[in-house]
């Protein structure tokens, strides 16, 4: 009898106890308050795509669908709101291409993501691994002074940021000319993340778990920490290296509030900004422009997230749980 | 060829494996150590150096606590009494377990260790006063430089003699010989002591002297300031009464921690003492409350009454959104958990509102919650047959429109659209995150409480929510800060027609800071965000922290 409880088919029973009616109900409960999340969470992206199609009376008056797929909103939005703009000159004699520019808010953003990205993950591996394989004077000391900086809102590091930021260009400037700016140009805008303690930690967090084994191999044929780092750990090491690019993608396309700050023109003010700009400089301005801008800006991130969903949600959770 | 192999011989000894170690350790965090020194440490001490100073784009005058004034009236004097007895009570306790520990060891030498710890204790704060006499001076090169013909001679130029100027050379001798000092001694005793107990010694001892050193001279710095303040006060023919309500609100606090701690006790006393404690519990609740209510409200008139209404907003917005992303996104995580299909699409829907950028995702929210007639959100009223509403463009608070009481006025109604916007975007973080948590759960337990009979509610309640506590309070945490830090969805969905009824606290600062160029006075408003900031995590630590389960 007992036995018998303990079962795995007894307990694979117990949840649904049988084809009953009444369980039926509550199952289709279930399915009916999850699928009404389903519709509040999407409903409003559903509803921007089907907008930014429409004509702007359309809009106007919450036309679920539009009559007809306007395809020119998008081309509209994107030179108006100069999200991008690619120049091509021709040879007019022989059809050449003579010189190629690339330029807008998608470019810039672009730019500073792959920057930040690239950066950061030169940054903070070689501290993660520091940290989680190596053995140095202070190590729990520096590593409690790191994660304590994730405490610190971003509010009080703003003002001497933007000092520092200030007086680094001044210095930058005098040694590389006016290319060495860093207010209104790329520095300003990667280099502050490239320390990211968050990153530092994701990887700390794997490189704990790579077995001893391998570096006790790595060291009897001669390979010191450089070399198992680059040959052994990295390979190893795909899916949070994924995590933090897909991480860092969010944080750069999505940032607001500093680029606000440290850029004064289009050089290399980001999507954030330029679509904030776009849409809060006209107002009641052309709705049906303003979606297209948004499902525009939407649509990347998007994108990334069905491919590298796992990285997304994994990632977010496990960091979570474990911080 | 022989110094090769001499070399070589030493790196292949035990001590020389160590070294290299170190090095290669080293060598791998610089980069990351030195922005983080320069992006995430620095900046705090920078900070509140700067919160002293008038300073717009440049160091201008000393001003002491003005801008704190300026931002919290009296009560900015009174939080930095609170600081600088905080310091006090920090050094008390930390000499105690000096005191405990010189006992404990009974070593020869004692005083010498002491002396040492002393010395380099008075040498860092040597340097962080050298360090800040500097720094205005640095930060001023780019200015002096400016229009001129920009070169590295220049600017290098320019840098070594900042290092030179008065009141900066003066302090950087003094630190040199502190130093020297320090490392003179603490060398010395060290070799006479050995490393492990003499170092553990040394170092509670310069924390000790670092520690007691700064709370008095904070503690100097605020009694110099407010007798200026109430001097100044006199000479304009008023009185200024920050004595008084320094004693006066540090009473309150204090009855109502008492309330606290005595509740604490009483719940869990035996019956016959049990009523004295609890009504002694509520009485002190009530003075400390009254005390509270009659003297905080007059010690904040001078103060800021945007930065005010940022802190009112901020409150306003966490206690509306998280409760109920929380409720609802353990709801959702519950449902899913159940054996059902399509988990995975679920999951992945509830996590899009999150992932997606926030600016794009506040526009769309701009639109449906348009004041127009036909915009989606008054379409969906007038279905159910309300009024259109002016939603974004609304100042009138939600209780006002409902026809409540003033006191009972709550948000207006654009920051309630805001609050609609952050719980649509965190429920699905919530959702997964709880989800994780869940799954963390052992299975054996529902199985040992179904056996036992317990029906579904029970087993969440005994089980579910108990385990899942941690995750609860992890997920709260994160949300009340994500108030504090919320910007992007603010920034698009406020209308010049609200005014200040939607800027949180950290809103004005931006502004403040974008506007006016107003460094000193902003950082000193972010100071002040990040104390309550800190003091909220704290307390949060301890009082949910003590009902966390942690399995």
């Amino acid at each position: 009898m007992a036995s018998a409880e303990f079962s795995p088919l007894g307990r694979q029973k117990a949840p649904t106890e049988g084809p009953s009616k009444p369980l039926d109900w509550r199952r289709l409960a279930i399915y009916a308050v999850l699928f009404a999340g389903v519709l509040i969470a999407v409903g409003p992206f559903l509803w921007m795509i089907s907008a930014s199609f429409m004509t702007l009376s359309e809009v106007n008056l919450t036309r679920l669908l539009p009559e007809k797929l306007l395809w020119e909103n998008y081309a509209t939005a994107l030179r108006r709101a100069n999200f991008l703009d690619i120049e091509l000159v021709t040879d007019p004699s022989s059809g050449v291409l003579q010189s190629f520019g690339v330029s807008g808010y998608i470019w810039n953003s672009v730019r500073i993501t792959l920057i930040t990205v690239v950066g950061s993950l030169l940054v903070c591996i070689p501290a993660a691994y520091a940290f989680a394989r190596m053995k140095f004077i202070g190590r729990n000391f520096i590593f409690a002074l790191f994660l304590s900086t994730m405490m610190i809102p971003g509010i009080v590091m703003l003002i001497p940021h933007l000092l520092t930021v200030i007086w680094l260009g001044r210095l930058s400037e005098s040694i590389f000319g006016p290319a060495g700016a860093w207010f209104n140009n790329w520095p300003a805008l990667t280099i502050p993340f490239f320390a990211s303690v968050f990153n530092i930690f994701l990887l700390r967090q794997f490189f704990l778990q790579i077995p001893d084994d391998l570096w006790e191999a790595a060291r009897i044929d001669g390979a010191g920490h450089p070399r198992f780092l680059i040959s052994v750990v990295l390979p190893l090491s795909k899916a949070p290296i994924m995590t933090i690019v897909t991480l860092g993608f969010i944080g750069s396309w999505n940032a607001l509030m500093w680029p606000l700050l440290v850029t004064i023109n289009d050089d290399w003010r980001p999507i954030a900004v330029g679509l904030s700009n776009f849409v809060t400089a006209d107002t009641p301005g052309d709705l049906n422009l303003q979606m297209a801008a948004s499902v525009i800006t939407v649509m990347p991130i998007l994108v990334l997230y069905f491919i590298a969903q796992k990285q997304f949600t994994e990632g977010i959770a496990q960091t979570g749980i474990k911080s | 060829m022989d110094r090769l192999i001499a070399a070589n011989y030493m790196l292949n000894t035990r001590r020389g494996r160590i070294f290299i170690e170190n090095l290669t350790a080293y060598i791998f965090l610089a980069p990351a150590g030195c922005l983080i020194l320069l992006f995430g440490l620095f900046p705090v001490a920078f900070a509140f150096f700067v919160s002293l100073h008038r300073w717009r784009r440049f160091p201008d005058e000393y001003v002491g606590l003005a801008n704190y004034e300026k931002a919290l009236g009296n009560l900015g004097y009174i939080l930095f009494f609170w600081l600088a007895l905080i310091g006090c009570a920090a050094t008390l306790m930390l000499s105690r377990r000096l005191l405990r520990r010189l006992r404990e060891t009974k070593l020869d030498g004692q005083a010498a260790a002491l002396l040492a710890g002393i010395v380099s204790g008075y040498a860092v704060l040597l340097a962080i006063d050298w360090f800040f006499k500097l720094i205005p001076v640095i930060m001023l090169i780019p200015r002096q430089v400016r229009g001129r013909n920009t070169s590295l001679a220049l600017f290098m130029e320019k840098f070594g003699e900042s290092f030179l100027s008065p009141g900066v050379y003066e302090a950087g001798s003094l630190l040199i010989v502190g130093l020297l000092a320090a490392i003179v001694i603490v060398s010395v005793v060290l070799r006479r002591l050995g490393a492990g107990v003499g170092g553990e010694v040394i170092v509670l001892s310069a924390i000790v002297t670092a520690l007691l050193l700064a709370s008095v001279f904070l503690l100097r710095l605020t009694i110099h300031e407010t007798e200026l303040a109430i001097a100044e006060a006199r000479g304009a023919g008023e009185s200024l009464p920050i004595w008084s309500q320094l004693v006066f609100i540090s009473a309150g606090i204090a009855l109502i921690a008492g309330a606290y701690v005595i509740f604490q006790r009483g719940i869990k006393a035996l019956e016959n003492r049990r009523f004295a404690l609890l009504s002694l519990s509520g009485l002190s609740l009530a003075v400390g409350g009254y005390l509270l209510m009659a003297e905080a409200p007059a010690a904040l008139t001078a103060g800021d009454d945007d930065l005010l209404q940022g802190f009112w907003v901020t409150i306003m917005y966490a206690s509306g959104t998280v409760p109920v992303q929380l409720t609802i996104g353990l709801l959702l995580a519950y449902l899913l958990f159940q054996p059902i299909r399509f988990r995975a699409f679920f999951r992945m829907v509830y996590f899009i509102p999150y992932i997606t950028p926030f600016v794009a995702t506040s526009i769309v929210f701009r639109i449906i919650f348009d004041a127009g007639q036909y915009a989606p959100a008054n379409r969906m009223l007038t279905l159910v047959g309300i009024e259109p509403q002016r939603w974004i463009l609304e100042r009138t608070t939600l209780g006002n429109l409902l026809g409540l009481p003033d006191f009972l006025a709550g948000p207006a109604l654009a920051l309630v659209v805001i609050m609609i916007y952050s719980t649509w975007t965190y429920i699905g973080y919530d959702a997964v995150i709880f989800l994780a948590g869940l799954g963390n759960i052992p299975g054996e337990l529902y199985e040992a409480a179904r056996i036992d009979g317990a029906s579904g509610w029970r087993i969440f309640r005994h089980i579910t929510l108990p385990l899942l506590s941690p995750t609860v309070f992890f997920l709260s945490l994160v949300a009340i800060i994500g108030t504090f830090q919320a910007f992007t969805q603010i920034w698009i969905l406020r209308t010049g027609a609200v005014g200040n009824k939607v800027n949180t606290a950290s809103v004005y600062i931006f502004d403040e800071l974008q506007n006016s160029n107003r460094y000193g006075y902003a950082s000193s408003m972010a100071f002040v965000l990040f104390a309550l900031i800190l003091l909220l995590t704290l307390f949060q630590n301890r009082i949910m922290g003590r009902r966390v389960f942690y399995g």
